[in-house]
């Protein structure tokens, strides 16, 4: 997978910014609807993407995106009045990356079941943390966005965020950083004999991933007018990523951003019309997609290229 | 004295029913590695079920505990042979099941838990009983809550000595130590995993009857009891029943003490509190060997 993948990356980096520059038009084409709609699908790729970035090689199971996503809302909250909107969501991806990697220090030699539910704990509170800090000290369930910018605005900056986050999946793959991954899921001990850091690895990768949840709710924050920490923690974006990463098939890179485009339009056209029965049907689809297609979306148009490890 | 008595009971009946809810989960996941993130919605279905009896049969809740028992315990059978079955058998390594069983587990989530909201509505559904306060030790209890926190701990107590003294629960607890010695010796995975399964599912169906003779209840009643009962395993370990026993107990205390000495907005931050401070401490959980 070297040699021949290193080859593959300015190949695909090409086909990513060529898609970057086909999706950049559609503010010009689609409705606000659509437009809306759009920004679901890529919102949710870029999650996922950047959920498997760590997760697919590593089998870990990160519950912790929702933690990630709320931060990055949060720091567009307290801080839009006082910045642009650029900085904002930099800054929510750098805040995103920090926490990542402070609790990556602490948790991540739980592995299982033990990490998922630790995660998850964390995010929860979190939420709580600020709920109790935003209503003691400032008094306030929750902020009002005042100046937010355009649509296309966000659009393009959660475009530029999804290539971003593709990109960096590209190059991760095919660097020492995603060997080392892929040796840790592989097995970590093995990789730590062969000189592997896998402390160090693994909060590098973990941080580098929560990056993009931290932007992108920092990004997304402004589409609410009205924010509070049930909504932006809501433990459903976290759940709903490792959804579509594992139901796309979270070792490769386009099964996730395909099962993303998927889950949204399935759960735009379908929920407003009949929320309980989608909700079934989503159940049953994911029931029956884990027993027959356990490889992912991805396993249908791989089934018959090599498979290793 | 009476105030303090009420606070450590109020803490206690809860911890019951979170170690009720608990060890059924528990077991599963000790045996099976099933993550089963969907057990509170088969809670949340004991608990209509005990409620449909009682306001169309009027059928005496207590009454109806056995039945919802027996009915979840069937359902548990029929969902273990529908999905887990296929993912034990077909996965490689036992993080596969776990992460399958996960995915599953959402999936029938949302699927049990909106055909509730599609059958009985969002509408919060309740009924009277046994509503009486007793007076013990200057402490005055709710007559339901005691009643609630006996059933819990004989449920809890008695599957703990199954477990200990029958030859099913010595099969089960050699299963969770060495799955392939336990089955060099004729313990039959066919038999035992769907049998623990559905155990599992009536204990939470039970948990859920009890918990409608208190509270109101409503299809989103499950989740919150599903986090609480991945807090508690945690707590006392993944795969050690009398782990989930105490670690309810102690995560009701925590809720009960630390909300009187906090303040009750804190309640969620004490019991992830808690979580994050004994993972930290003792990755494996307070009683893990």
């Amino acid at each position: 997978m070297n040699g021949r993948g290193k080859r593959r990356v300015p190949l695909a980096l090409a086909i990513t910014l060529g898609c970057g520059a086909l999706l950049a038009t559609l503010p010009w084409v689609l409705s606000d609807f659509l437009l809306a709609l759009a920004l679901s699908c890529l919102m949710y790729a870029a999650l996922a993407v950047s959920w498997s970035m760590f997760c697919g090689p590593t089998h870990y199971l990160s519950l912790a995106t929702s933690a990630f996503f709320g931060l990055g809302a949060y720091v567009t909250a307290w801080g839009l009045e006082s910045m642009p909107y650029g900085l904002a969501v930099l800054g929510g991806g750098l805040l995103g990356a920090a926490f990542a990697a402070l609790i990556g220090l602490a948790v991540l030699h739980l592995r299982g079941a033990y990490f998922a539910v630790i995660t998850f704990g964390l995010t929860e509170l979190t939420l709580h943390s600020i709920t109790y800090v935003e209503k003691t000290t400032f008094e306030t369930a929750g902020r009002i966005i005042s100046d937010a910018p355009e649509t296309p605005v966000i659009y393009w900056t959660v475009l530029a965020l999804t290539l971003l986050a593709v990109a960096t999946a590209i190059v991760v793959r095919a660097s020492r950083l995603g060997f080392a991954l892929a040796g840790i899921g592989g097995d970590e001990e093995r990789a730590q004999t062969l000189g592997v850091n896998t402390r160090r690895v693994k909060v590098i990768a973990f941080a580098l991933s929560a990056f993009f949840p931290g932007a992108l709710g920092a990004a997304m924050a402004v589409r609410w007018t009205y924010i509070e920490p049930m909504s932006v923690f809501n433990p459903f974006i976290g759940f709903q990523t490792v959804l579509i990463a594992m139901v796309g098939g979270a070792h490769t890179l386009l099964g996730p951003i395909l099962s993303s485009v998927f889950f949204s339009l399935l759960t735009e056209f379908l929920r407003l019309r009949f929320p309980y029965a989608f909700l079934i049907v989503l159940g049953l689809l994911l029931v029956v997609l884990v027993l027959y297609l356990p490889g992912g979306l991805a396993s249908l148009f791989l089934r018959r290229a090599r498979t290793h490890g | 004295m009476g105030f303090w008595l009420e606070l450590a009971a109020s803490g206690l009946i809860t911890g019951g029913i979170y170690a009720m809810v608990a060890i059924g989960l528990n077991l599963q996941y000790g045996l099976m590695r099933i993550m089963n993130i969907s057990h509170g919605e088969f809670l949340m279905l004991g608990a209509y079920l005990t409620w449909l009896a009682h306001t169309t049969f009027k059928l005496n809740p207590i009454v109806s505990l056995p039945l919802v028992a027996i009915a979840l315990f069937a359902l548990g059978l029929a969902v273990y042979r529908l999905c887990f079955r296929r993912i034990a058998r077909a996965a490689a390594t036992v993080e596969i099941i776990e992460a399958r069983s996960l995915l599953v587990g959402f999936g029938l989530m949302y699927l049990v838990q909106n055909a509730v909201y599609l059958i009985w509505g969002a509408d919060l559904r309740g009924y009277s009983f046994m509503a009486d306060p007793v007076e013990i030790a200057g402490a005055r209890f709710m007559a339901n809550r005691l009643l609630v926190f006996g059933f819990a701990v004989a449920a809890s107590l008695g599957l703990l000595a199954l477990l200990r003294w029958t030859m099913i629960g010595k099969a089960v607890r050699a299963m969770m130590q060495s799955p392939t010695g336990a089955q060099l010796v004729g313990v039959d995975t066919e038999v035992l995993h769907p049998l623990v399964f559905g155990a599992g599912l009536a204990l939470a169906g039970v948990a859920g009857g009890l918990l409608s003779m208190v509270y109101e209840i409503s299809p989103s009643m499950g989740e919150p009891y599903t986090i609480t009962a991945l807090i508690v395993i945690t707590l006392g370990g993944l795969g050690s029943a009398i782990g989930s026993l105490v670690g309810g107990f102690i995560l009701g205390l925590v809720e009960a003490f630390g909300m009187h000495f906090t303040s009750p907005s804190l309640k969620m931050v004490l019991s992830y509190g808690v979580l994050v401070a004994v993972l930290l401490a003792r990755p494996r959980g307070l009683f893990a060997r």
